[in-house]
C-alpha cells in the first residue's frame, strides 16, 4: 500500500533532510516549524504492461479500436515524445518501445506498408540514432531507421503544412507527414501534469511559427501553473491548436503515466523519507557523497548521466485526446498531488542533475534557472506555494558550463541578451526574432544536435511567471559570476541565503522545501 | 577527510546513533512504525551477570542507597510464608524506587528478581540498556502496548520475580495514579500471588529531575504486604482493583498504624493514593514533605 504525500513540520526530531543539488546532493537542516512537502509514495505498476496495451488498443475512448482504424495502402505515422521524457530515462524497455511494438503489430496484421515514425522534438535537439534505438527499442529501429523513422525538423519548410489558424489567429504549422497521414498515432510517456494532451502533437510536431503564439513572456507568465493545464494559457493555446489539427487528421493518442521510481534500487535513500532511513541508507548516503564529491567531474556526470529509472507504468488510456488526457491527469495526481495549507514566505528547492533539455549533457545556468523557476516553482495547482512577493531559494552550483555541441544559441544567449536585459518582455522584443531565424543556428538545428536557436529565449519565457511573482531569487552555492548574470543573488549556506531574503521576507519567514524528485504536485489551498 | 567526518558527524547526530530513532511527531500518522525489536536482556540474567549485579548491590549501591537516605523497610516477614515466583507491585514515584527495592529484597529473592522498565525509556539508548540490565536486572516493555513481550510471562514461568510498577511512569506530583491492569493480568496468568509494595518518601527523596538523593539523608519507607491472590471467581479488572487497594493500605498503614488502616479497608474507606483534588502546587508540596518516622518508640505501658 502507497502512503499518500503529506507536509511535514519540521520539529526537534526531524532529521536533516536530502537536498540535491546539481550533481551532488547533502543533507539540509531546516529551522523548526518549516514545513516539507513530500510527494506520495510510488504507487504500484499494472501487473501486466502489454496486457494493458493491448486493452487500451483494443478498447480505446472515445474512438473506434485500433485494427477498425488500419487498412492497406494508408499512411500511418506513429509520433512519439523524445528523449526529454521521462526524466531520468527509463530502464529498457522503454514504455514507448512497448507500445509501438503493439502498434506495429497490428499495422502489420492489417498490410498497412507506409508508416513512418517521427520523433516530436519539435525545436529540441536531435536524437542520435543510438537516443533513438534507446527510445524505440532494437526491433523497430533496425526495421524503420534512417528512412522511416526521423526526427522532427522544424525548418524543414517543404515538410510543414500550415493548416489554420485557430479562433485567436494562431498559426497551426505541423509535421506535413502528420497532417496528411490517414491516421496520426502519438504515443506519450506523462511524467508531470504539464506533458500530453494537445501539447503531444500541437507543439511535438509543430514549427516556430506555430510554437511562438505560446512560447512567449506574456502567455508563460498567465500560465499558474503549467501543471494545471484548465489555468495554463499555454495548456489552452495548443488546445485550440489541437482542435485545429483534429480536423485534418485522425489523433490516435496512446498516453501513459509513471509511478515515483525515480532512482536506481541502489540509490533507495534518494526516495525514502529521511527518518526512515536504515542504518544501510546512511550508510550508502555517506558513501554516494563521499564518492561523488571525489570524483573528477567528468566521471561524475557519465555517472549521474548513465542513471536510468525503474520506472513502473500505472496506467494506459488510449483513444480521443482530450477525454485520454482527463484519465492520465486523474493518474498523474494519484502519483504526485500533495494538500498544502496555505502559501509560505519561502520557498527552498533543491535542484538535481537533470532536466529535460541536457540528458547526455551538461545544465548551464539557463537550463538550471528554468529547472527551478520554470518547472519546480510550477509544481502546484491552486496558489503557488510562495505568496506574492516572497523569497525562492535555488540549491545548485550553476556552474558557468555550456554544450557547444547541443546549445551554441545558449552561449550567446547568456553573453549578449542577459548582460543587456533579464525582462522575459524586454527580451523577447528585442531579441527573439534574431536568434529564431539566424541561419546558422538553423543550420546547426537541422544539421548537428543542437537545440534551436529560439530555444534559450522559451527557457527564459519558462520562468517568467516565477520571476512575476516573486520577490527574491537566491541560490545556495551558485557560481556568482553566472548568478548574477541573470540578475539574481548567491548565497553560501542556506542559513546565509536565509539571512538574505530577510530584506524581502522578514526575519521569520514561514518555509516550505519542496522535496523533490520524485515529483510532488502541490494543491495550495 | 574534514567533510567526510563532518557529514558522518551530521548523520550521527540527526539519526540519533545514540538512541533509539523517532520519526517527526507530524509523520507519525504517516510513519510506518516496524515491529518493535526487543532488546535482548537474557545475558543480564545469567550467571556471570548476576554475580556481577550482586556485588553491586552490595558493594556499590545498597550503602549508597543507606548512606544517603533514611531507610526504614517494613513488611519483611511477607517472605517467611512466600515461595516465589511473585510480581512485586509498587507505587512509583522516583528513580530511586527500583534502587529502594532491589537493595531491601532478601538475598535469596533479590538473585531472581527481574525489573519491567520502559523501553521507550531506560531501552532507547543501548548503553543506557545494557547499564540498567546488568544493575537493575531490566527487561523492556513497551508501553506503547505495540508488540507485547512474552518475556515477563518465561521469566516467570523460568522461576524469576518481577517488579512492576502499574502506574507506567514516575508520578509528576509525588501521588500515586491509576494502576494499569498488567500487572494483574500477568499474575492472574501465571497463576502466581501479587505482593503489594508502598513506597513512601520517594518523591521527597528524588523527585523528577534529580539524579541522586537530595542532602540531608531524607527518610525514605518501603512497606512490604501480604500477597494479594486472584479468586476463583475474580475477573481480572477486580483482582487489579484489589492490588490497587492493597497498596493504597499499605501507604495508609504508612501514615497511620496497621489496625487503622486495616479498620479503613474493611469499610472501603482507605484514603486514596491519588491525593486530595486540590491545585497542582499543593500536592506537590504535600509530597515534598519527608514521611514523619515514630523516632521514638511507642510506649507498652501507661
Amino acid at each position: 500500500m502507497s502512503r499518500p504525500g503529506f507536509v511535514l513540520d519540521v520539529d526537534e526530531r526531524t532529521p536533516p533532510l536530502l537536498m540535491h543539488s546539481g550533481e551532488s546532493f547533502r543533507l539540509q537542516e531546516f529551522p523548526l516549524g518549516s514545513r516539507i512537502i513530500y510527494p506520495p509514495e510510488s504507487l504500484p505498476g499494472v501487473p501486466d504492461v502489454d496486457e494493458e496495451i493491448e486493452n487500451a488498443l483494443l478498447h480505446p475512448i472515445d474512438s473506434e479500436p485500433l485494427p477498425d482504424l488500419l487498412r492497406p495502402g494508408m499512411r500511418l505515422t506513429i509520433a512519439f515524445d523524445d528523449l526529454s521524457l521521462p526524466l531520468p530515462p527509463m530502464r529498457k524497455p522503454d514504455i514507448r518501445q512497448r507500445i509501438i511494438e503493439h502498434v506495429l503489430e497490428h499495422a502489420a496484421r492489417a498490410g498497412v506498408d507506409d508508416v513512418q515514425l517521427i520523433a516530436a522534438n519539435a525545436l529540441h535537439r536531435r536524437m542520435t540514432a543510438d537516443e533513438l534505438k534507446a527510445i524505440v527499442g532494437e526491433r523497430v529501429f533496425r526495421s524503420f531507421y534512417p528512412d522511416n523513422l526521423v526526427n522532427f525538423d522544424a525548418e524543414d519548410r517543404a515538410n510543414l503544412t500550415h493548416l489554420g489558424k485557430t479562433d485567436k489567429d494562431e498559426d497551426v504549422e505541423i509535421s506535413k507527414r502528420a497532417a496528411e497521414s490517414d491516421l496520426l498515432v502519438y504515443v506519450n510517456v506523462n511524467l508531470v501534469a504539464m506533458d500530453g494532451g494537445w501539447k503531444s502533437t500541437a507543439i511535438g510536431l509543430a514549427s516556430y511559427n506555430s510554437l511562438r503564439h505560446h512560447h512567449n513572456s506574456h502567455t508563460m507568465t498567465h500560465s499558474r501553473s503549467f501543471m494545471d493545464p484548465k489555468m495554463s494559457q499555454l495548456h489552452s493555446s495548443a488546445w485550440r491548436m489541437g482542435r485545429v489539427l483534429n480536423e485534418h487528421v485522425k489523433v490516435f493518442q496512446i498516453e501513459t503515466s509513471l509511478n515515483n521510481d525515480a532512482f536506481p534500487s541502489q540509490y533507495g535513500f534518494l526516495t525514502k523519507r529521511e527518518w526512515e532511513w536504515s542504518l544501510r541508507d546512511q550508510a550508502t548516503f555517506l558513501g554516494a557523497k563521499r564518492g561523488i564529491d571525489l570524483m573528477p567531474a567528468k566521471a561524475r556526470r557519465k555517472l549521474f548521466q548513465s542513471m536510468q529509472a525503474p520506472y513502473a507504468v500505472t496506467g494506459i488510456s488510449a483513444g480521443a485526446v482530450e477525454p485520454v488526457h482527463d484519465q492520465t491527469l486523474q493518474r498523474v495526481h494519484r502519483q504526485q498531488l500533495v494538500e498544502v495549507d496555505g502559501q509560505s514566505d519561502v520557498l527552498v528547492l533543491g535542484l538535481p542533475y537533470l532536466c529535460p533539455y541536457n540528458v547526455n549533457s551538461v545544465m548551464n545556468p539557463i537550463l538550471a534557472a528554468c529547472l527551478g523557476l520554470g518547472y519546480f516553482f510550477n509544481m502546484y495547482v491552486g496558489h503557488p506555494i510562495v505568496r506574492k512577493g516572497g523569497a525562492v531559494i535555488l540549491n545548485h552550483p550553476v556552474p558557468w558550463e555550456f554544450s557547444t555541441l547541443h546549445h551554441p544559441s545558449y552561449v550567446d544567449f547568456f553573453e549578449e541578451v542577459l548582460s543587456v536585459s533579464t525582462d522575459p518582455k524586454v527580451i523577447e522584443q528585442k531579441f527573439e526574432q534574431q536568434y529564431a531565424t539566424d541561419p546558422w543556428y538553423v543550420h546547426l538545428y537541422r544539421t548537428s544536435y543542437a537545440y534551436h536557436g529560439v530555444h534559450p529565449f522559451y527557457m527564459w519565457y519558462w520562468c517568467a511567471h516565477a520571476l512575476d511573482h516573486v520577490g527574491d531569487v537566491i541560490w545556495v552555492g551558485g557560481d556568482r559570476r553566472a548568478v548574477a548574470r541573470m540578475g539574481m543573488r548567491s548565497a553560501s549556506t542556506f542559513a546565509d541565503a536565509l539571512e538574505m531574503a530577510s530584506d524581502t521576507v522578514g526575519r521569520s519567514p514561514s518555509i516550505t522545501y519542496l522535496h523533490s524528485p520524485p515529483h510532488a504536485l502541490a494543491h495550495v489551498k | 577527510m574534514s567533510s567526510l567526518v563532518k557529514d558522518v558527524r551530521q548523520v550521527a547526530r540527526g539519526w540519533r546513533w545514540s538512541h533509539r530513532p523517532l520519526p517527526p511527531k507530524s509523520a507519525e500518522p504517516h510513519h510506518l512504525f516496524p515491529a518493535p525489536r526487543e532488546f535482548p536482556t537474557d545475558w543480564a540474567r545469567s550467571r556471570p551477570a548476576r554475580a556481577a549485579r550482586e556485588a553491586i548491590l552490595r558493594g556499590g549501591l545498597g550503602p549508597i542507597v543507606r548512606r544517603e537516605t533514611t531507610l526504614r523497610v517494613e513488611g519483611h516477614d511477607v517472605f517467611d510464608a512466600l515461595d516465589g515466583p511473585v510480581i512485586f507491585v509498587a507505587n512509583h514515584s522516583s528513580h530511586i524506587d527500583t534502587a529502594l527495592l532491589l537493595t531491601t529484597l532478601p538475598t535469596e529473592w533479590q538473585r531472581r528478581v527481574a525489573v519491567g522498565a520502559a523501553a521507550d525509556y531506560f531501552f532507547d539508548a543501548w548503553w543506557r540498556a545494557v547499564g540498567s540490565a546488568l544493575v537493575f536486572s531490566t527487561f523492556p516493555i513497551e508501553r506503547s502496548g505495540v508488540g507485547l513481550s512474552d518475556t515477563p510471562t518465561r521469566l516467570l514461568a523460568e522461576g524469576w520475580s518481577l517488579i512492576m510498577y502499574p502506574e507506567g511512569t514516575r508520578s509528576p506530583d509525588g501521588w500515586a495514579r491509576r494502576f494499569r491492569l498488567g500487572a494483574a493480568y500477568l499474575a492472574a496468568h501465571a497463576k502466581v500471588p501479587v505482593v503489594p509494595v508502598a513506597l513512601v518518601g520517594s518523591y521527597a527523596a528524588m523527585p523528577r529531575g534529580r539524579g541522586w538523593p537530595k542532602p540531608g539523608r531524607p527518610e525514605v519507607h518501603v512497606r512490604y504486604g501480604r500477597p494479594v491472590r486472584q479468586g476463583d471467581d475474580e475477573d481480572t479488572r477486580a483482582f487489579g482493583a484489589r492490588i490497587s487497594t492493597a497498596v493504597a493500605t499499605l501507604l495508609d498503614e504508612d501514615r497511620s498504624d496497621w489496625y487503622s488502616a486495616t479498620r479503613r479497608a474493611a469499610v472501603g474507606a482507605t484514603p486514596s493514593p491519588s491525593g486530595p483534588a486540590v491545585a497542582d502546587w499543593r500536592r506537590v508540596w504535600a509530597s515534598t514533605a519527608s514521611p514523619v518516622s515514630r523516632r521514638s518508640r511507642p510506649r507498652a505501658w501507661r
